[in-house]
This record gives C-alpha cells, structure tokens and sequence, in this order.
C-alpha cells in the first residue's frame, strides 16, 4: 500500500488476521464512498479546467486590454471574477469537500450511508456554480470580492451545501470508537464555520445590507475566513491525515496538534481587516486584525513544526510517492503563504505592497500552492481506491508536480517582485502614476508564461484522472511509484 | 482529543468571537452614521445619491471596475495618495455613507476614483494636451465638442462654446461675450468644467484679459447661479490643466471644455465617455480595458445626438461620415456615478493635513 509497508513481509495468508479484517473494512468504506467522492473530484476537475482558461485570459488581457475587448461578457472586469469564482467555489471547494467526505468517512470507520443523497447535493452544487459563474458573465456580478456570484446562485449553492454538510455531520454520529483524530477536528470545525460564514456574509451584504464601510470589513472578513477556516482547515486536515499516513508513521505529536488547532481557529479567524489597512475604518479594527495575523505565527509554527518532526528521515520517500510529493509541497507552502501574509500585514510594508499585484501572489499561494497542492495529493491517494485501479503513467504524474510547481513558484515571484515594484513606484508621487503601471507589465507577461505552465499540469491532470474514471488505470498490486523503487527506501535515518 | 462537546463548544466559541468581533461590533460603531450638517442643519454632507448614481454603482460592480481602481484616499502619514492629488484629506466612513456599494477596492491598476467626479486635471495630462497639435471641430459642426450626458446639453448653446475654446485672439472675445446667456447655459450644464465666474487665478492675469472679461461679466448672474450645480469643478485655483491655457487665452476664461487639440477637458463627462470607449486615445500609456459595448454606433439621422462621442484630434475611433457613437443608458449612469465621487468637503472627523487649497466656502458651492 505505502512504500513503507511494501518492504514489510506478508503476513501468511491462511489465517485471518485482525489486520485483513481491517483492510476488508477500509476496502468496504472506500467503496461506500465511491460514486458521491468521483462525482465531486470529477467536478472539481471540471471547474478546474474552465478556471485555468478564465485565469489565461485575466492574465493575458492585463497587458493586452484589446484583446477581444469589444464583447461585453469577454471583457477583463468581468472575466476575472468568474476565474475567481469558478477557481473557489467550483474547483477548491468541491475538491475539497470530496476529499473531506472520503477521509469523514475512512477516520469515522463508517460506510456512507445514503450517497445519492451526497451526489444531489454535488449536483447543486454544480448548479450553483453554473448559475454564478453565467450570471458574471451576464453582468450580474455583485462587486464583492469572492461573493460574487448572484443572490440566485448563492441561494442554490447555500441549499447544496446544507445537503452535504447534514451528511457529512451524520457520518459523524455514526462512527466507530470515541477517539476523533486531528483532521476530523479541522474537518468538523471546516463544516462548522462554512454555512455561518456564508450565511452571515450573504445576511450582512444583500438582505439586511450594512451601511458604507461596514460591507467592505464584511467583504474582507469573509474572504479572509473562507481562505483560512475552509480552505486552510480542509488543507491542514487532509496533510494531517496523509503524510502519516503514507510514511506509515504517527503524528510527531497529539499536544502540538492541539495548540495548533486551537490557535489556529482563534487567530486566523480574527485576520483578515489587515487588508483595509489605513483605510476608512477605526484604527482599532485593522490593528486588531494584524495582531491576530502576527499570532497566526503560534499555530504556523507548531503545525509546521509538527509535519516536519513527523517527516523527519523520510523525506527521502517525497521521491516515490505522489501523494507524498504534492502534499508536502502543499504544507510548506502554507508556512510561505502564512509568512508571507504576517510581513504584508505590517503597516511599514503594507506602505509599499498595498494595493498593488504582491495581494495576488498571496491569494495564489493560500489558493495553490497550499491548498490545491495538497488536493491534488489526496486525490493521488484516494482516487486508485476507489476505481480500484493505479495511476497509468508516473511521467504525466511527474510533469504534472513540476509544472505545478514551477508555474505557481514563477507566477507567486512574478507577482511578489512586481507588486514591490509597483507598490515603490506608487508610493513616489514624483513619477507619473503610469509609471507604476508601466513597470509591473513585464512581470504581468512573466505571470502569463507560469499560467501556461499551469494550463499544461492541469490538462495532464484531468486526462489521467479521465484515464482512471474510464477504467484505464493500470491493474496492479503496486501504487504507482514516482521512480523505480530502490531496496529499502525512506530507510536512510 | 476527548469529547465530542468541548470540541464543539471551542469550535463554536472560537467564531462567534471573531464574528462579533469584526462584524457585530464594528457595525455598531460604524454601521449607523447620519450625513454631517453645520449648526443650522444645513450643508447636508454627504448628499443622497440619485438614481442615475446608484443604477451607475450596479455597473461599475458588473464589468468589475473595482478590481483596478480603488476609492479610498489613505492619510499622508501612511501613503502618497494625498500627494498624488488623489484627495486633500483621507476618507472616513461617513464619506460612504449612501455608497450603494462601498468600492474601496483592493488594486491600483487604475488610479484612485474617491475623488473622480472632482478632482483636477492631472498635470502630465494638461501637459500632454499642450504638446500635441490642435485640431478642433469647426464651428457649428455636426458633432459638437461637448457631450455632457447626465444633464442633457442645449445643442444651440455647444458649437458657440467649441468656438470659444478655439479662439485665441483677445479681439474676437467681444462677439463671443455677446453670446453669453448661451454659454452660461451650457456651462452650467456641462457639469465638470471650471467655473466661470472669475477665479482668483483669473483675476490676476492682465489688464488686456480683465478688460475682455468685463463683458462676459455682465452675465453672471446667471452664470453664478447655475455654477452651483456644476459639481466638479476644481477644487484649488490654480488646475493645473485649465489654467495654463487659461491664462494664455482669455476666451478659455468663459468656457472651456475642451484642450486646445480637441480632447475634451480631463474628467468632464465628455472626457469619462470617451475614455471609457478609447482609454488609450487619452492616455497612451494606459492598460483599461475598452468599454465599447457600453455605446452605440449608430447613423446619424436628421441632427447628431448632443450625446454622440467628438474625435476630434483622434482619427483612429472617430466612426465614417454621417454615422456617430452615442453612449447608451448604462454607460451614462456610469458616469454620472463617476462624477459622483467627491470627498472633498470637509469633515470633522477627517481633517485635511495641511490647510486645504479651496476654502469651505468653495467646496459648499460646488455641491450639488
């Protein structure tokens, strides 16, 4: 199953032991959760790819703002919302529900119970989606960022979600033992915080609107939460889950988990005003928020600390392992990215990075380099366990991680440089502010080539999970190793 | 980790936290202002938008103007907005009070538009306007040189102030202040051009443009009145973009709209109309996309539209003979959104730093 346990004997197989029941278990779960966990991942690849066209044409119209300019659902204001949206909401969010049910399921040693229920649910999710992202182009964009999809969408989507969360928190009634693992914490707390973020979002901004200002701290509370307690609870949990679970190891350590969670769902969910920074609001409100951004540090570092006491001598298996590969690339990155974030929070750089494209390259390395990482290296587990299958071909696996990474690495430096350059420039009222936006172009085009980069991984990536859908996986006792097997690997501590 | 209950609790607790927090709270505080007024209950500030303004704000959401402009001018402690002319003070909530959506954007991909609807023409493109060639629509022209959509322009009184933009010669302001109730008319509805009643900046010039002035002086009565409703004009004397030609050509004194090569005067409604359907026929350098489908081409039928877009000075947009563009009703509510923005007066909780140029009394008269 894990190259650590393909060096260990056979147990022999004329008695059963209480290991093969256990497989027999987890082989029955895997299958449970089948249809509803394909559906969702075959979704989100879906969305993944028609984001990745929107992002092209966001990025490419930066610097060539002609550029089929005259068609009113083609123009940039509209275009890149709905790469925005589809990205979030479409790809992040479904994949990640995928993954959450899966693991809610395998952690609570249940079978899903009732999984046409689920894919309902994954169906309007799509729906909701469609309905957002066509009512962008049509115009009907509400201007908040990351809420833009329409009333009549979010309503559909808010709908979906309740059918999938109701079931996700069934399974949790339904499990077995009274232990519950660290992911099932993030994963919980992620279901938990979603519909109230959502629900308050859409309350304080469209039904009951708040006055002026009050609806851009909304605006930014959501997005900044959404980021972190979704998608960043999702993220964790699921490296949590995977990188013990492939080196075949546990958890360095049950107390550092704990801290980290707890910080993490105090601190984290009080950033996000750091983004308003000297704008018009109380000064206690932004100064709140980069306090709490500084202390996200605790939880950073212990989590961070914890994955890497856990990896630590077996970071050699990074080389065979897929899932291992992509998942670790992910949860560095969420050390970047929550690095990256307490620096820009400072009012002394804010001065120079406010405004300008280094807000981007953070979005992008929470959005991908973190998050998305560490889904495409669950899906690399848990996809050939459920079509019963292995990954066809380890180069398209392999061409897939470095065109990820070297596309989000070049697209986050691109912008981080530019946006400083930009940002510089900004702040010198002596040149011409057209010289600002004039400087950052090269490094906009330079972000145009990272995107092709990851245009090409994602395409390679939904042929092979096609390949896998329809069946044309390789049929074999072995994962799909990234390179030959050498004897003995990861034993090199 | 033991216990369903604890887990849940620290799950709840943790978030209704920061959502009393960041949002509950801070609504409170901020979440219920009144417009500011002086001691007599007058000078309503800010005023409530219209509905041209507010169906505008839809727009500018639709086609994503946010995503490169900004609406917040952050105080000079903290950045060069205030340097940059964006604004004279930082922007305190109150400004976004009757703000249908407060837009204060997170990119500078565009300059900053809390001030648009008042701020003065940028030097480099007063400059600019001053280096390139003139080239004027003729008088009495089937496209005239103005079009101020939010309040429609009488198209009897446009060609005489194209005329008048073009006139150089101190000799021919005799027949051109003749003409004056027209012009006052059209002055005060084109609303973003400068003030014609005789400004500081004016007044100081030579004996030869006093004289000249007199007779268009006679006019203004009416012309004061109607000023009030211009709601951009610049806010300091000496704008950067009007007043270097100003002083140069007495005629400009009356009513310029347009720069001497036929661009129409930076942020008229004219010059929003046409620098959203050609951004770079304005400004070379700039990376905006196009908004063309906000505006019709259409043929010419009996009279042009007062609203039809002028080229003059720009060949490569201006549409073939006997037909014109004219903006359609969105795009017209866009710009009346634009013209809008105005955070100039002043407020009590946001002081300017450093003495204001205009006094109080100016920004009160410019208000709508």
């Amino acid at each position: 199953m894990t190259p650590a346990g393909l060096t260990q004997e056979p147990p022999p197989a004329t008695e059963v032991t209480a290991s093969e029941i256990e497989q027999v278990e987890r082989a029955l779960i895997d299958a449970s959760t089948r249809l509803p966990v394909l559906v969702f991942y075959a979704s989100a690849i879906a969305w993944l790819l028609i984001g990745t066209l929107f992002a092209a044409f966001t990025s490419f119209k930066m610097h060539s703002p002609d550029f089929l300019a005259g068609v009113d659902f083609l123009t940039w204001g509209r275009i890149r919302p709905a790469h925005v949206n589809a990205s979030i909401y479409g790809w992040a969010s479904m994949a990640g529900m995928g993954t959450a049910i899966w693991l809610m399921a395998r952690l609570c040693r249940t079978t899903l119970r009732h999984p046409l229920l689920l894919v309902t649910g994954a169906a309007f999710w799509n729906l909701g989606v469609l309905l957002g992202v066509g009512g962008i182009l049509a115009g009907d964009s509400t201007g908040y960022e990351w809420l833009e999809f329409p009333g009549y969408s979010a309503i559909v989507l808010f709908v979906a979600y309740l059918l999938i969360m109701t079931w996700a928190l069934l399974m949790f009634r339904y499990r077995r033992g009274d232990h519950i693992y660290i992911t099932q914490w993030y994963l919980l707390g992620a279901f938990f915080w979603f519909p109230w973020l959502y629900a308050a979002a859409q309350l304080m901004l469209f039904v009951l609107p708040v006055q002026g200002v009050m609806q851009s701290a909304v605006n930014w509370w959501f997005a900044n939460n959404l980021l972190f307690l979704w998608f960043g609870s999702i993220g964790l949990g699921t490296a949590y889950y995977m990188i013990p679970k492939v080196i075949g190891r546990p958890v360095h350590s049950y107390y550092l988990a704990t801290i980290g969670f707890w910080s993490f769902a105090l601190f984290s969910s009080w950033t996000g005003m750091q983004r308003l920074v000297d704008g018009p609001f109380p000064a206690w409100m932004i100064t709140a928020s980069i306090a709490a951004t500084i202390l996200t540090v605790i939880p950073v570092a212990t989590v961070g600390l914890n994955h890497h006491m856990t990896m630590q001598g077996y970071f050699p298996m990074m080389r065979y392992s897929p899932t291992l590969r992509f998942t670790v690339f992910g949860a560095i990155s969420y050390t970047v990215f929550s690095g990256l974030g307490v620096l820009i929070s400072l009012r002394s750089v804010a001065r120079y990075v406010h405004f300008t494209q280094v807000s981007i390259a953070y979005s992008h390395l929470g959005l991908y380099a973190f998050f998305t990482m560490v889904m495409f290296g669950s899906m690399y587990y848990i996809v050939p366990r459920l079509v019963g299958r292995e990954w066809r071909y380890a180069t398209l696996i392999k061409l897939h991680f470095w065109s990820s990474a070297y596309g989000v690495g070049l697209m986050v430096m691109m912008l981080l440089v530019g946006g400083f350059v930009q940002g510089t420039d900004l702040n010198d009222p002596s040149l011409p502010f057209t010289e600002s936006t004039q400087s950052v172009l090269p490094y906009l085009r330079g972000r145009s080539l990272s995107g092709i980069l990851l245009t090409v991984s994602h395409f390679v990536f939904a042929f092979h999970f096609g390949l896998m859908l329809f069946g044309l996986g390789r049929t074999a006792s072995l994962p799909t190793f990234l390179n030959p097997l050498e004897p003995e690997p990861g034993r090199t501590h | 980790m033991r216990g369903l209950l604890p887990l849940f609790l620290g799950i709840f607790g943790t978030f209704a936290f920061s959502w009393f927090g960041l949002t509950v709270i801070p609504n409170v505080q901020i979440g219920a202002l009144n417009p500011q007024t002086d001691e007599e209950g007058g000078d309503v500030y800010p005023a409530p938008p219209s509905g041209m303004m507010l169906r505008g704000a839809r727009v500018y959401a639709a086609n994503g103007c946010v995503y490169c402009h900004s609406q917040q001018v952050r105080p000079d402690y903290a950045a060069a907005d205030i340097d940059r002319k964006w604004g004279e003070r930082r922007s305190a909530p109150r400004d976004y009070l009757f703000h249908p959506i407060a837009f204060l954007g997170q990119m500078r991909t565009g300059p900053d538009l809390a001030n648009v609807g008042k701020r003065p023409a940028l030097q480099e493109q007063g400059a600019a306007a001053a280096a390139t060639t003139k080239n004027s629509a003729p008088v009495g022209s089937p496209a005239p040189a103005v079009a101020s959509s939010p309040v429609p322009t009488t198209p009897a009184g446009t060609p005489a102030t194209s005329a008048l933009a073009e006139t150089k010669a101190a000799t021919s302001v005799a027949p051109a202040a003749s003409a004056s109730p027209s012009v006052s008319v059209t002055a005060a509805t084109a609303s973003a051009s400068p003030p014609p009643q005789a400004s500081p900046a004016t007044t100081s010039t030579t004996a030869a443009t006093t004289a000249s002035v007199a007779p268009a002086a006679s006019a203004s009565p009416s012309v004061r009145v109607t000023a009030a409703t211009a709601s951009a004009s610049p806010p300091e004397p000496p704008s950067p973009g009007s007043t270097s030609t100003a002083a140069a050509t007495p005629a400009e004194i009356v009513a310029p709209t347009t720069t001497p090569d036929g661009k129409p005067l930076p942020y008229t409604a004219a010059w929003h109309h046409q620098h959203l359907y050609a951004p770079r026929s304005i400004t070379p350098d700039s990376n905006m996309p196009a908004f063309r489908f906000l505006y019709q081409k259409r043929r010419i039928n009996g009279e042009a539209s007062p609203d039809s877009l002028n080229f003059a000075g720009n060949a490569n947009d201006r549409p073939a003979e006997g037909w014109e563009i004219v903006p359609n009703y969105d795009a017209k509510c866009l710009v009346a959104y634009l013209m809008s923005l105005d955070q100039s007066h002043s407020l009590k909780e946001a002081k300017a730093a450093t003495a204001p140029a205009s006094s109080p009394a100016a920004g009160k008269e410019a208000k709508k």
